[in-house]
């Protein structure tokens, strides 16, 4: 098993503003499946708070529920188009509760999902996937953004599908996956190299090492907190979240997820 | 858990995204004496409100092209802290709009293609076109490229007409979606000043953010 950490944190922007911290994480474990998710909620939306939510819960449900299935189809396009479909149909559910248009619940969306000696994820938009695979940081998914900083895809997007990557593997030398947005990202990604910050791979290989599953009040819990809380929140004016699957040298010897 | 240190060096301080902002100034002879006077002392303004922004500051990189009976670099794309206040712009000869639209409009795209060479991000960049008459060059070139990067989401422009002699017509055909604005009598400093304010505001946007400019905000000074 891995161990996990998710966590968000409200930007020094949206304290300014007066707006609500728009990013969300989420993680899921049941019947051997282990996902994690984040959404990015865009700050034109009015509810992106919400769509995120609805977006990162929904993804943790159908990946445990569908990872069999998505991980041995060859048919990469299908698979796309049903995960989207169903984030989509979701949100739409969600603009209806709140008499808004889905449109105002756009977001990001990042996902790795793990199970016997396979993982996979999807990835919409800004932010970042990396994993350390045998004892090398790598990206696996970097920022889509368009021309400009302030412009990227949502889930919610008329290109969300052709800007949908998907991605999957094998878990052999697998140490972890780390999840983050673009707030996040300032301190985390360089976006001149397009390389992850050598911290990716401190944080991945402290929470793989952490010796029971992370509760929220134990004290490594509350480090990983401080120091997205102070540092990494410190650096940008934009909402930060970050998700990290870990595990150590034995579990990865196991070959077990 | 292994011991989580985490320091400065294993952490990544990226360039904030720059927002370049093209100033295109009439200086042909008919902006001598008061005219032009006031348009540097409302550039310099403009510098100042840059400068005392936080986020502005940072982001904000500006050049001036100026436009007579040719056109002109003032100075090249600089970031406030590197710019020095112009001290004066000398008018004479007559407007070569075209020109100066073309060569601003040159210099945004190198400026943008420098940015992307070093990974640095940047925002949709500004073209303010400020003139007190008509053209004596050929604008349709330049009124053609604005238009297309206007429409393609690639390109803010503020035509802005300084008193009662400008062209609003010619202004219009480079303002596709706004009508272009008209200086109420020679109010640079209220133009300059809202100016910041707006380049404060996308400097403050982040991905999603749709950046709304507080038009009402010229209602005291210019004729929409």
């Amino acid at each position: 098993m891995f161990k996990e950490f998710h966590y968000q944190v409200r930007g020094k922007g949206h304290l300014r503003d007066g707006t609500p911290g728009q990013d969300r994480t989420g993680y899921l474990s049941r019947g051997g499946v282990q996902v994690l998710c984040l959404a990015d909620g865009a700050g034109s939306a009015s509810h992106s708070q919400f769509g995120a939510q609805a977006v990162v819960d929904e993804a943790c449900t159908m990946l445990v529920d569908r990872f069999a299935e998505f991980s041995a189809s060859d048919d990469g396009a299908r698979v796309r188009v049903e995960l989207l479909g169903q984030l989509v149909l979701k949100l739409n559910n969600v603009a209806n509760r709140h008499g808004v248009k889905p449109g105002d619940l756009a977001s990001t969306f990042l996902c790795v999902a793990v199970s016997g000696k396979r993982f996979l994820g999807a990835h919409i938009g800004d932010g970042v996937v990396g994993y350390v695979k045998n004892g090398e940081l790598k990206v696996i998914s970097a920022p889509d953004n368009s021309e400009f900083a302030n412009q990227t895809t949502f889930v919610t997007s008329g290109r969300a599908l052709e800007s949908m990557r998907l991605f999957r593997g094998s878990l052999d030398g697998v140490a972890g996956f780390i999840l983050m947005s673009d707030g996040t990202g300032e301190s985390l990604f360089d976006s001149r190299t397009g390389e992850l910050a050598r911290a990716c791979a401190k944080l991945i290989a402290a929470v793989g090492s952490a010796p029971a599953e992370l509760s929220k009040t134990s004290k490594h819990t509350k480090r990983l907190r401080r120091l997205m809380d102070l540092k990494i929140r410190a650096a940008t004016k934009d909402d930060c979240s970050i998700g990290i699957l870990g595990r150590n040298a034995a579990s990865r010897s196991d070959g077990a997820a | 858990m292994a011991t989580l240190s985490i320091g400065a060096d294993d952490l990544v301080d990226n360039p904030t995204p720059r927002v370049p902002v093209s100033l295109c100034l009439d200086t042909s002879g008919s902006m001598g004496g008061s005219p032009i006077e006031e348009l540097v002392r409302g550039v310099n303004l403009f510098y100042d409100a840059i400068d005392e922004d936080d986020d502005a500051h940072d982001s904000a990189e500006i050049n001036i092209v100026e436009f007579n009976s040719s056109a002109g670099l003032v100075h090249d794309f600089a970031s406030i802290e590197r710019l020095q206040r112009i001290s004066s712009l000398t008018a004479n000869g007559a407007t070569a709009m075209g020109a100066g639209v073309n060569l601003a409009l040159d210099t945004l795209d190198r400026r943008k293609a420098t940015y992307s060479g070093s990974g640095v991000l940047y925002y949709q960049p500004w073209l303010v076109l400020m003139t007190d008459g008509a053209p004596t060059d050929n604008i349709d070139l330049a009124v053609q490229r604005v238009v297309d990067l206007v429409e393609a989401k690639k390109l803010t422009v503020f035509p802005i007409g300084i008193g009662s002699r400008a062209d609003m017509n010619t202004l219009a055909r480079f303002s596709p979606n706004r009508p272009p604005l008209r200086l109420d009598g020679l109010k640079f400093k209220e133009f300059f000043e809202w100016l910041s304010k707006s380049v404060a505001r996308v400097s403050r946007s982040t991905p999603g953010d749709t950046v709304k400019l507080d038009l009402e905000g010229l209602a005291g000074w210019a004729e929409l």
